[in-house]
């Protein structure tokens, strides 16, 4: 199932993705880097301005001299405030927006993959990407992305300024960049397998947690009390040891950083008494220097700290970008069918290289009848119902509803339920309303009346009102597959698909669905995979495939009085109940 | 003390008295490395007066040397010191999973009103929260540390700015703080938007088949826009909110570090200090911004450590729901007898199962069936009596009336490993395991070294019923009671299922006892007899033929 994985960009595709993303937005690109270079030229200035005091004070200045220095500081200080303030909104504003388009873009071409696409590559990497991968970029872009960049400003900044002071000054501060680099380039490669692993860790841990607890019956039931425990034990403990040793690495990495901090340090102090001695600078200029350079410290360190952290958000973003370049289904077709006839001619299909599965099948399904499709597993049924929903392309023939290709009609054309279910999470009414977003109050309490449904639907907590799917309140397997046939009715489709939208169900229900999706079918062109053959006997018209072929079709009443396959099927289904 | 204090807090005593030597090392470690930190700024001034502004080389190699010297202290102790705290923290946390974990797991059963979602939060990250009281202490104590070694020096240097400096940082930092709730619950509304954005993407790309298969991509994606446009404005309000204390809390402490300076420099220039001194002042003012803030942001730290080990401790001293069995009834032929018993729905049941029999239950009222179900794995609060082959079931010991009377649980709960770990458990299975896949139908699934997924999610509704059915037949108990074992699968299978269960445990030789609540004709027909209950009590018994052609409630119950 998982043989392909979906694509990841590469840094030069998702660096021209993040550019072009700015450039569309170049105004408020430009604004905010102002914004955030007046924000860290303002946090300079009280640096320099005390430089110019010492000079002050060893001059023998008169006391007044004070007062032009203390109106520099206090107006840097309001105004550094202001754009502090006004830059880190202006930056995270930014990103979030462009957050937000990726996200809801994502979500768009993740809902319009090709369903051969989706299979071929499973959904667990899909839905990891528009979970797991979103929720980091929110996160890096919330918390401590903006503050990286004004870090990365102020860092910057702050070197020229003591280079403005001596351009040895300036040099001597720099020397610490290569020393962080180094600490980065020693640390990153260790930590991060060590990170991956400790993820693991605790993604296993929890994931015993969680089916303990919601396993919790079971696991009395087999007394598997003292084995889950000391499984649980046993991840909690592996956690705990791997995140000792990461720390462990951290702390050395600190070590570095540290190093570097006094280098950098010594060197500008260094630097200054040799400038100072020769007469080159002024004491107040080192020791403006000497504080400007203290004050990289805290960022410095945050900068280092997250840098991991950054990294993984920009390999989420290569994993998000990667889906945006992913080719989507175009069902972009507005003119309703002239017709309701559903048809396949000569149609042929084979999954990827394997060997065909439909070979020059067609069948057509008049307006307004109900046509059973029967045979065994592997026989091609759901293959067929794919391609008459459109869902799949015939590699060869075409399927069509009035004469048109099913895959250039609007795609509320052709409705297709499988035995897949899924109730999506909010108010009752919420998920019917995917079929019709317009759809008034009385017509979706129509639907859920129209497949049966109503009854239990106005006995829940809270009516149609209440919230069902996950971390809602539980439906029945049935209840579910009623759901989607009240879609179905909702939508208003001439032609539908079912394909053993019954079985999930199980026994138990089974009886009441086969009504609710007689119910919903009523006045459609409809072709029904059916799965037990009481459906088949209700159809006006049944064809039995095999092998990927068409090997008889006509009602039920005549295919069972020829005494072929048919007749042998519905023998055995009868003679059981 | 003890009588008035809450729960809470022993849990987080017992976290320092169980840490003790690591908690205590780490905070006098943290404590030097702080105080390291504060001497920073105090040895630029001092280098700046004593070597830059004299030239002399001498004392620049010895101020260099002691720079140089207290960095390799505050290395070392950093690295000791965090690491014990961390190694403390990372203990505790396991620690306390690993109790919590256990008093859920209780074979007698935790005495909750806590969802299982909730008792997920309170043993991952309540327990990891409540650790962090590790953290809190050393974090007061260096900041105390350093803002005492600051305060000292400036009162030394000049005592009425060292005054100046410890009565305005804090006012500047509790006005600052008075924003903290606003920010919390503006992080916390933006944390909630981006949670539910999180969930739909999530929910609506699991059902892409369902939404495909009515054209509904297109209604999803602007559902999805609409609550990413909530989440972004949520994110945005957020951002002006913690930005513009960004911005404010930049002002004050620039304006309070600058004012120190403004009259630092004054104090200089009049002659009242040296111009090392008035560095010193700067960087000093500087660095204390730093460990007021750590002490002002403690006391809501704490309260959320104390807020989870509230909720750990609980968890950790609820009661349980079961006695302490003792009995110990027969072994090898079981016999299952309810009389009279009340509980929830049920109002009068009489069941009586002997050993060897196999009985289908059909229950008008789906609730009669759960309570039933219920109280067999759970014997708690009811009336009547629930007799194990004579014994009380309650004071059965639990581990032998588990093993004696098995119910297997409706939704069929499967764990992370294969298909052949989840059906052979304790991997002794043997020659039974064949012969109970056969009977569940489970023999043509995939392969028993197929990869089970976290719950069974790879799998079927109907596959995971035939695993769980397979499961529960091998583990071969006496008494063996099933609900709805054949819900998700198809009719056909269900005859086999049906078959299998009564050639493996109702041949000649074996004296199982089978309890079967179903509406599946198939396996009713498999029954020896049929018991009806309708109104929490038994209506009607007798054959599943007889009943079909006498009862027509029945028949319609069970008709497919």
């Amino acid at each position: 199932m998982t043989g392909q994985i979906l694509p990841i960009a590469d840094g030069r595709r998702t660096r021209a993705w993040l550019g072009a993303e700015l450039w569309q937005r170049k105004g408020s690109s430009a604004v905010t880097l102002a914004a955030g270079l007046l924000a860290a030229g303002a946090s300079i200035i009280p640096a320099y301005a005390l430089g110019l005091l010492v000079d002050r004070i060893r001059a023998g200045s008169e006391p007044g001299a004070i007062l032009g220095v203390a109106v520099t500081i206090v107006a840097a200080a309001v105004a550094g405030g202001v754009a502090t303030g006004v830059a880190g909104h202006l930056i995270s504003r930014l990103g979030s927006r462009i957050l937000a388009d990726l996200r809801e873009q994502t979500v768009a071409t993740a809902l319009r993959l090709p369903a051969l696409v989706l299979d071929r590559a499973g959904r667990g990497d899909l839905l990891s990407r528009v979970s797991a991968d979103i929720a980091a970029i929110g996160r890096a872009v919330s918390e401590f992305l903006p503050g990286m960049i004004s870090a990365l400003l102020l860092t910057t900044l702050s070197l020229i300024a003591m280079a403005g002071l001596d351009w040895r000054l300036g040099l001597a501060g720099a020397l610490s960049v290569p020393l962080y680099v180094i600490g980065l380039r020693w640390y990153l490669p260790r930590a991060a397998p060590s990170y991956a692993a400790e993820r693991v860790a605790i993604a296993d841990r929890s994931q015993l947690f969680v089916e303990g607890m919601q396993g919790l019956a079971t696991v009395h039931a087999y007394r598997l009390e003292d084995r889950h425990r000391a499984d649980i034990e046993t991840a909690s403990a592996r956690a705990r040891d791997i995140s000792m040793s990461v720390f462990g690495l951290y702390t050395r990495f600190v070590g570095r950083i540290n190093r570097a901090e006094l280098i950098g340090l010594g060197a500008v102090l260094v630097t200054g008494f040799l400038l100072v001695r020769s007469g080159q600078v002024t004491v107040g200029e080192v020791s403006a220097a000497a504080l400007l350079f203290h004050r990289l410290f805290n960022p410095m360190a945050m900068l280092m700290a997250t840098f991991d952290r950054a990294q993984d958000a920009g390999a989420s973003l290569a994993r998000l970008v990667g889906v945006l370049g992913m080719p989507v289904e175009q069902r972009d077709g507005a003119e309703p069918p002239p017709g309701r006839e559903l048809a396949l001619d000569d149609v042929s299909f084979a999954y990827g290289d394997g060997p065909p599965v439909l070979d020059g099948v067609s069948l057509r399904v008049a307006p307004g009848e109900r046509v059973a499709l029967v045979g065994s597993t592997g026989a091609g049924k759901t293959t067929a119902a794919s391609l008459a929903a459109g869902i799949l392309r015939p590699d060869r023939g075409r399927a069509t509803v009035g004469g048109v290709a099913v895959t250039d009609l609007p795609a509320s054309t052709v409705a297709i339920v499988s035995q897949e279910t899924h109730v999506f999470a909010g108010p009752l009414a919420d998920d019917l309303r995917l079929a019709r977003p317009a759809a008034t109050d009385d017509e979706v309490t129509a639907a859920l009346a129209r497949v049966g449904a109503l009854t239990w639907a106005r006995d829940l907590p809270a009516g149609l009102g209440t919230v069902v799917g996950d971390g809602g309140h539980a439906l029945t397997a049935a209840q579910a597959q009623q759901l989607a046939l009240a879609r179905v009715v909702l939508l208003d489709p001439p032609v539908v698909v079912l394909d053993e939208a019954t079985a999930e169900a199980g026994s138990a229900g089974a009886r009441d669905l086969e009504q609710a999706a007689a119910a919903a079918l009523e006045g459609r062109t409809a072709l029904v995979v059916a799965h037990r053959l009481t459906q088949a006997a209700a159809a006006d018209r049944v064809i039995v495939m095999e092998h990927g072929t068409i090997v008889e079709s006509g009602p039920h009443a005549d295919l069972v009085a020829a005494g072929g396959r048919y007749a042998d099927l519905w023998a055995a289904w009868s003679a059981r109940s | 003390m003890s009588r008035t204090t809450k729960p809470g807090a022993a849990v987080l005593r017992r976290a320092v008295a169980r840490n003790g030597r690591r908690l205590w090392a780490g905070t006098v470690l943290a404590g030097v490395y702080q105080l390291c930190a504060a001497l920073v700024p105090v040895l630029i001034g001092v280098i700046v007066d004593r070597a830059v502004d004299t030239g002399d080389v001498g004392a620049l190699l010895l101020w260099i040397g002691v720079l140089a010297a207290t960095y390799l202290v505050l290395t070392v102790t950093y690295r000791f010191g965090a690491r014990n705290l961390q190694r403390a923290i990372a203990r505790e946390g396991h620690l306390l999973r690993v109790e919590v974990a256990a008093k859920i797991l209780h074979p007698r059963g935790l005495r909750t009103d806590r969802r299982p979602g909730d008792l997920l939060t309170v043993s991952t990250t309540d327990a990891e929260y409540t650790s962090y009281v590790l953290d809190h202490i050393p974090r007061v104590t260096s900041a105390l540390v350093a803002a005492a070694v600051s305060a000292i020096t400036l009162l030394v240097i000049s005592w009425p700015l060292g005054l100046i400096v410890l009565i305005a940082t804090p006012i500047v930092l509790a006005v600052l703080n008075l924003t903290a709730p606003l920010i919390a619950r503006r992080v916390a509304d933006q944390q909630e938007q981006a949670g539910r954005a999180t969930s739909l993407a999530t929910d609506l790309v699991t059902g892409l088949r369902p939404l495909r298969g009515i054209g509904a991509q297109d209604a999803a994606a602007e559902r999805y826009r609409a609550v990413s446009r909530l989440s972004l404005a949520a994110t945005l309000r957020s951002s002006r909110t913690q930005n513009a204390y960004q911005g404010a809390s930049t002002m004050l402490s620039t304006l309070l570090a600058g004012g120190i300076a403004i009259v630092a420099g004054w104090f200089a220039l009049t002659g009242r200090i040296t111009i090392g001194q008035f560095i010193t002042v700067i960087g000093s003012a500087q660095f204390l911004i730093e460990p007021f803030g750590t002490l002002a942001i403690v006391p809501s730290w704490y309260a959320t450590a104390r807020a989870s080990a509230d909720r750990v401790a609980g968890v950790i001293g609820s009661g349980l729901v079961l006695p302490d069995g003792t009995a110990e009834p027969d072994e090898p032929a079981c016999e299952l007898r309810l009389t009279g018993v009340e509980h929830g729905p049920l109002s009068g049941l009489d069941l009586h199962v002997r050993p060897g029999e196999f009985v289908g239950v059909v229950a008008h009222r789906a609730a009669d069936a759960d309570a039933l179900v219920r109280l067999l794995a759970v014997p708690d609060a009811y009336e009547g009596t629930i007799l194990l082959s004579g014994v009380p079931l309650e004071t059965v010991e639990r581990d032998r009336a588990r093993r004696l009377l098995h119910v297997e649980p409706h939704q069929a709960d499967l764990f992370t490993g294969t298909l052949g770990s989840n059906i052979d458990l304790r991997a002794d299975g043997g020659d039974h395991l064949p012969r109970a896949l056969r009977a569940a139908a489970a023999d043509q699934l995939a392969g028993l070294d197929t990869p089970v997924t976290e719950r069974g999610t790879n799998l079927s509704g109907g596959q995971r019923q035939r695993v769980a059915l397979a499961r529960a037949l091998l583990a071969r108990p006496p008494l063996l009671v099933l609900h709805h074992p054949t819900s998700a699968v198809d009719a056909v299978t269900e005859q086999v299922i049906a078959g299998g269960i009564r050639a493996l445990r109702h041949d000649d030789q074996a004296r199982f006892g089978t309890v079967v609540i179903t509406s599946s004709p198939a396996l009713l027909a498999a029954a020896d007899r049929v018991v009806v209950i309708a109104d929490g009590a038994v209506t009607a018994e007798g054959s599943h033929a007889g009943l079909s052609a006498t009862d027509e409630a029945y028949r319609r119950a069970v008709l497919r």
